[in-house]
């Protein structure tokens, strides 16, 4: 469905991703694990066309990613990213206006869920009433693949479940879903499958069940043996 | 497209608005100058009326090219670049409402200031007489002033689309300096520079086509405008399509 053959990036002298290979298909919820700086929001932004590799290349269903890609792919970026003039209600017309299969209806009723109300203004919420808002407006389409950065970075504990129980709600059989973040024992309980990252390469990616079942750990424990002497903790 | 346009245009209505709202000031100041035998008023109104027409034309491009610069360097990039929509689409929305703002603003300044002219003839009556006697003087010196509607318009259309293809050369120096030249030092003196180089290397391209006799004066000059704009348009394009991330 989506995948990417010896994808690099480079920012000057430093290599962000660095000749990856992977494959994710539908009907799985991927963790996508590792410390700032492993490269997995270069690699998310390289899936969703935003950034371009410097060799290598994402393929979705058969195609490099682009502007047809875009259609089917639901990208969330961990930072703020709209207009600032734009209220709540303004975010989603936006998106009523330029993807087929985002459902106003289905955006409103998460809005309400998450406690927030279309005539916000961006430029007023807080990091995690827009942590909110970025996934509210997300979730509303019907996306094939989804891929969020962070989406529980500045969520308080209860805010979580509910964000967790939206993102979740979304899975289905034809549908990929991604997320990184450093909430390793939040995730654990929702994904399947993790992908490990490390200084830009992968460095480990399974079935969570069966890690369990080879490793006798843990994910939260794997994450520990993986990145502990970095002075990286599981939170 | 147009769904691009209609944020294009809602990126920059604020400015719009508040230009719109200081015509109004001063045309009121100016109609107020008239009526009122006021001449201070009409005298502040016309200068006020000049400027805005000029500052507020040269503004609407160089926002243009601010909004795009904010655009391509920071995040609210994606809400472009996350859209189904390649990048020719998104700079050509770009490059199509900031020509049809100017080309609104430019009009919308000359209607005004025909109306302006209008409403002061009807007034002073004296004026036209005043021109008129101007004009024979001048004709005896064998300087013949024939303006006509037509040479405004003519004037007005090659100074748009000369500021359109400047415009256009600006967006292809700040995609340089987003992509070539990224994370490079000086890269913003260098795409700067290049911009110059450019516009200078266009201005110079139009100084070179003979004068043509009547209102065909003007048309080389916008033609040659209009070509260069679309060429900077499609490499623009093209750079933004293989090199840029955001």
């Amino acid at each position: 469905m989506l995948e990417c053959r010896g994808i690099t990036k480079s920012y000057g002298r430093k290599t962000a991703v660095d000749h990856i290979s992977l494959k994710l298909e539908p009907g799985h919820i991927y963790a996508m694990l590792g410390p700032n700086g492993s490269g997995k929001t270069t690699l998310m932004k390289m899936a969703a066309g935003l950034v371009k590799p410097n060799a290598g290349d994402f393929f979705y269903q058969g195609n490099p990613v682009g502007k047809e890609s875009r259609r089917e792919i639901a990208y969330m970026s961990t930072e703020p990213y709209f207009y600032s003039w734009m209220s709540a209600g303004d975010v989603g017309k936006y998106y009523e206006d330029f993807f087929d299969d985002f459902s106003m209806e289905r955006y409103l009723s998460l809005l309400e869920r998450m406690e927030l109300t279309p005539d916000l203004k961006t430029k007023a919420l807080s990091s995690g009433m827009m942590a909110k808002l970025k996934i509210a407006v997300t979730m509303a389409r019907k996306a094939k693949v989804y891929l969020l950065d962070e989406p529980l970075n500045g969520i308080d504990l209860l805010a979580r479940d509910v964000i967790v129980q939206t993102v979740i709600e979304e899975c289905g059989p034809k549908v990929a879903l991604v997320i990184s973040s450093h909430l390793v024992d939040e995730l654990e309980r929702v994904v399947d499958t993790a992908i490990f990252m490390k200084e830009g390469h992968l460095v480990l990616m399974g079935d969570i069940e069966e890690l369990r079942m080879e490793r006798g750990k843990s994910v939260v424990d794997l994450y520990r043996e993986i990145y502990g002497h970095m002075g990286e903790k599981a939170d | 497209m147009l769904q691009l346009m209609k944020y294009e245009f809602r990126k920059t209505r604020f400015s719009k608005m508040v230009l719109l709202a200081i015509t109004a000031i001063l045309e009121v100041l100016f109609l107020a100058g008239i009526f009122l035998d006021w001449e201070n008023g009409i005298g502040w109104g016309t200068i006020g009326l000049t400027f805005c027409a000029m500052i507020g034309v040269f503004y609407i491009g160089l926002e243009s090219l601010m909004v795009f610069h904010r655009d391509l360097n920071t995040k609210q990039s994606y809400m472009l670049f996350l859209t189904p929509r390649d990048s020719f689409q998104i700079l050509g929305s770009k490059v199509i409402e900031n020509g049809i703002s100017l080309f609104l603003a430019g009009s919308f300044f000359v209607l005004l200031g025909m109306l302006d002219l209008s409403v002061v003839m009807a007034y002073y009556g004296e004026l036209r007489n005043f021109l008129d006697m101007l004009r024979e003087l001048l004709s005896v010196f064998e300087i013949h002033v024939d303006v006509t509607t037509a040479d405004v318009l003519f004037v007005i259309l090659s100074l748009l689309f000369s500021w359109l293809m400047t415009i256009v050369t600006g967006m292809l120096a700040v995609i340089l300096a987003a992509t070539v030249l990224a994370g490079k030092k000086f890269s913003g003196v260098v795409s700067f520079a290049i911009f110059l180089l450019l516009t200078w290397g266009c201005q110079s391209v139009m100084n070179l086509v003979p004068e043509l006799p009547g209102l065909l004066y003007y048309l080389p000059g916008i033609a040659l405008a209009l070509l260069f704009t679309v060429v900077m348009y499609l490499i623009s394009g093209w750079i933004m399509e293989k090199q840029l991330s955001v």
